[in-house]
């Protein structure tokens, strides 16, 4: 697919369409360099005659070096953004723009980690660079070690738990050294230590590397804490937008709407 | 992860009788304050009354955050009198979630550091010598493959998988060693008997050759016989346990990278050998998910708690075509975004143009010389075997 739309992981995904015409997009907000931008995007599945628009009029910048959280309910399209940004899915409509290499986290492990073993399936990311096997050995053991799953680099993915099939599929990611981690509610199989651990590994890579960029979906409030941005959606767009505290105070909002929706 | 959540049951009558959770040795009575709750509270009226079977039993147990060793499915108490379909389901979800003989990186013994072409090279003489050579060098065989088992594996891997292979090789003994001569195909002889020609019938040999080895009612074991049942016997068990063996010791990607180097020469031949490489690679992760797959749906159709025994023949069999339907809907699902992955992982559809990193120095070692060299020698005692005993 990603062929198909002329996109490349290890180059940088430049996309945009109006009126189906794909057009090539620089993103800057300001004087600040952004490494993902989101304009007025839709994106509609088709089935037969019926027409399902999952993405509505999206709107979302984020400046590069920055680990920004994307919250919202259940089905409200920050899996469906996220693919889009992948490359994964074409918007039917609107800009995107992601600073590449960039690289996609997926929220099933199973889904991501695709060789027999741990160490394998990190070094399948690096297929298509062109590295030395020196290098890529260092990058592997790099990335396990900042998971904590080198003593565990030779185990067969299958008798690993679902939380470190999961942190092997980050490694995969940390990896490839890409520009932008794409990163689909990680911590949904990990438990509350590990959850932290990863967390911390990801705002480890962003702070201390030059100009990664990681935009993180969840539904864990407490996952706020290490962003340094967020963004709200809701139906189909971006409601919201903004510094982790505007945000976190806006979600704390709605969940006591709703606690006093239902209490009599 | 030092400390992980080690088991977390939902306990219904169909599964066991009393919650209880596993400790790491075994199985222990859930205590009362482990109760989180129960199903009067959570459902209510009529849908408390349909789905009054369900406990939502909740209990947590500490582990050392490795796989779970302890199948609790097959150990938790039965119901006593259930059917054929629940016994099979049951089966089913408790089966083994990974594939058998995987790879056992830990302890990392001499076997590990061989090199993956000469355990390749072993295996494939180990599949046609005892074909060829004397029952002597098949138990030989057999012999040097337990005892290497014994040696290298640990305790508790090499009894299994020898007591598999065992099994199911004498098993194969019995069969075809009493079977192979028991029941003689009735033949009309194109001559008549010597008596009616006035011939008189051959001598009885005066030597100690017996062709009936031992006869007990219709079984009777022949020296034909007892040459098939070894035969096979020792074929099936050098070839399964030596498979098994070769498994356990090498990862699979070095394993696909020794078969990579043997194909090198269909290159020539224009063969996409790098494709063939990276669909067995595929092919090794994928068989740990269908495993997975089938014993997941399986286990949410026991935890549904089916009135199995109301069920008719026909209605068993629709759960059960239900069930499969299931599984290849979930694992085209799976293939789908597995496909998904590696696109975004930077695979293009060019196994050629994708390289795929073994993380292994392939060179011959002093201890990779020495197999070879045990290896050359027990061609020549097939050989010799082969010519001088039979």
């Amino acid at each position: 697919m990603q062929s198909a739309l002329g996109l490349h992981s290890s180059t940088n995904l430049v996309f945009g369409s109006r009126k189906g015409v794909p057009c090539v997009v620089r993103a800057h907000v300001g004087a600040e360099r952004v490494s993902i931008d989101v304009q007025n995007v839709n994106l509609c599945f088709q089935k037969d005659s019926n027409v399902l628009p999952i993405l509505k009029d999206c709107c979302m910048s984020i400046p590069e070096g920055k680990l920004w959280m994307l919250l919202g309910p259940n089905g409200c399209g920050k899996s469906t953004l996220l693919k889009a940004l992948a490359g994964l899915l074409k918007p039917t409509s609107g800009k995107l723009y992601v600073a590449g290499p960039k690289s996609f986290v997926f929220q099933n492990p199973d889904h991501q980690v695709v060789m027999p073993t741990a160490e394998a399936d990190v070094a399948f990311g690096l297929g298509n660079l062109d590295l030395t096997v020196e290098e890529v050995r260092c990058r592997v053991m790099k990335s396990l070690e900042a998971v904590g799953l080198l003593e565990l680099s030779q185990r067969p993915v299958q008798t690993l738990s679902g939380g470190q099939k999961q942190r092997v599929a980050i490694a995969g990611a940390l990896a490839e050294c890409s520009k932008v981690l794409l990163l689909d509610e990680l911590t949904t199989f990990l438990d509350e230590s590990d959850q932290m651990g990863v967390v911390e590994a990801v705002r480890r890579v962003v702070s201390g590397s030059d100009g990664v960029t990681a935009l993180w979906v969840t539904h864990r409030l407490e996952e706020l804490d290490y962003a340094d941005g967020a963004s709200y959606m809701e139906n189909g767009h971006v409601v919201l937008g903004g510094s982790v505290a505007k945000v976190k105070k806006f979600v704390l909002e709605k969940q006591e709407e709703y606690k006093r929706s239902i209490s009599f | 992860m030092t400390a992980a959540w080690g088991t977390l049951l939902c306990v219904h009558p169909c599964i066991s009788r009393r919650p209880s959770y596993y400790n790491g040795e075994g199985l222990v009575p859930l205590r009362s304050h482990r109760v989180d709750c129960f199903p009067q509270k959570l459902f209510s009226g009529r849908q408390s009354k349909q789905r009054s079977w369900f406990a939502g039993v909740h209990a947590v147990a500490h582990g050392d955050g490795e796989m779970p060793r302890f199948n609790f499915i097959q150990k938790l108490k039965k119901p006593s009198g259930i059917s054929f379909g629940e016994e099979l389901m049951r089966l089913i979800a408790g089966a083994s979630s990974a594939p058998i003989a995987q790879y056992i990186s830990s302890p990392r013994t001499l076997l590990h550091s061989l090199d993956p072409r000469v355990k390749q090279a072993w295996l494939f003489v180990l599949v046609f010598l005892p074909s060829r050579s004397h029952v002597s060098v098949r138990v030989g065989i057999v012999m040097l493959l337990s005892v290497i088992t014994i040696l290298f594996l640990p305790r508790r891997t090499w009894q299994d998988q020898l007591g598999r292979v065992s099994f199911l090789s004498v098993l194969l003994l019995l069969m075809v060693s009493l079977g192979a001569d028991s029941i003689p195909p009735i033949v009309q002889t194109r001559t008549p008997p010597p008596q009616l020609c006035g011939i008189p019938p051959l001598p009885s040999s005066f030597t100690a050759y017996k062709y009936v080895l031992w006869k007990l009612g219709p079984f009777q074991l022949t020296r034909k016989g007892l040459a098939l049942g070894t035969t096979s016997a020792c074929l099936s068990f050098t070839v399964l346990q030596s498979a098994s063996l070769c498994l356990s010791t090498t990862m699979p990607e070095h394993l696909a990278e020794g078969i990579r180097w043997y194909l090198a020469p269909l290159r020539w031949l224009k063969a996409p050998v790098d494709e063939i490489i990276l669909t067995l690679l595929l092919s090794l992760r994928f068989v740990a998910l269908v495993f997975d797959e089938v014993r997941n749906i399986a286990l949410g159709i026991v935890a549904r708690g089916v009135q199995w025994k109301k069920l008719s023949s026909l209605e068993t069999a629709e759960v059960f075509f239900t069930f499969l339907g299931r599984v290849f809907k979930n694992l085209f699902n799976h293939s789908e975004q597995i496909a998904q992955a590696m696109v975004v992982r930077g695979f293009q559809g060019d196994a050629a143009a994708h390289k795929v990193y073994y993380m292994a120095n392939f060179s011959l070692q002093l201890p990779d010389y020495i197999a070879i060299l045990a290896l050359s020698v027990l061609i020549g005692v097939g050989v010799a075997s082969e010519i001088m005993l039979c």
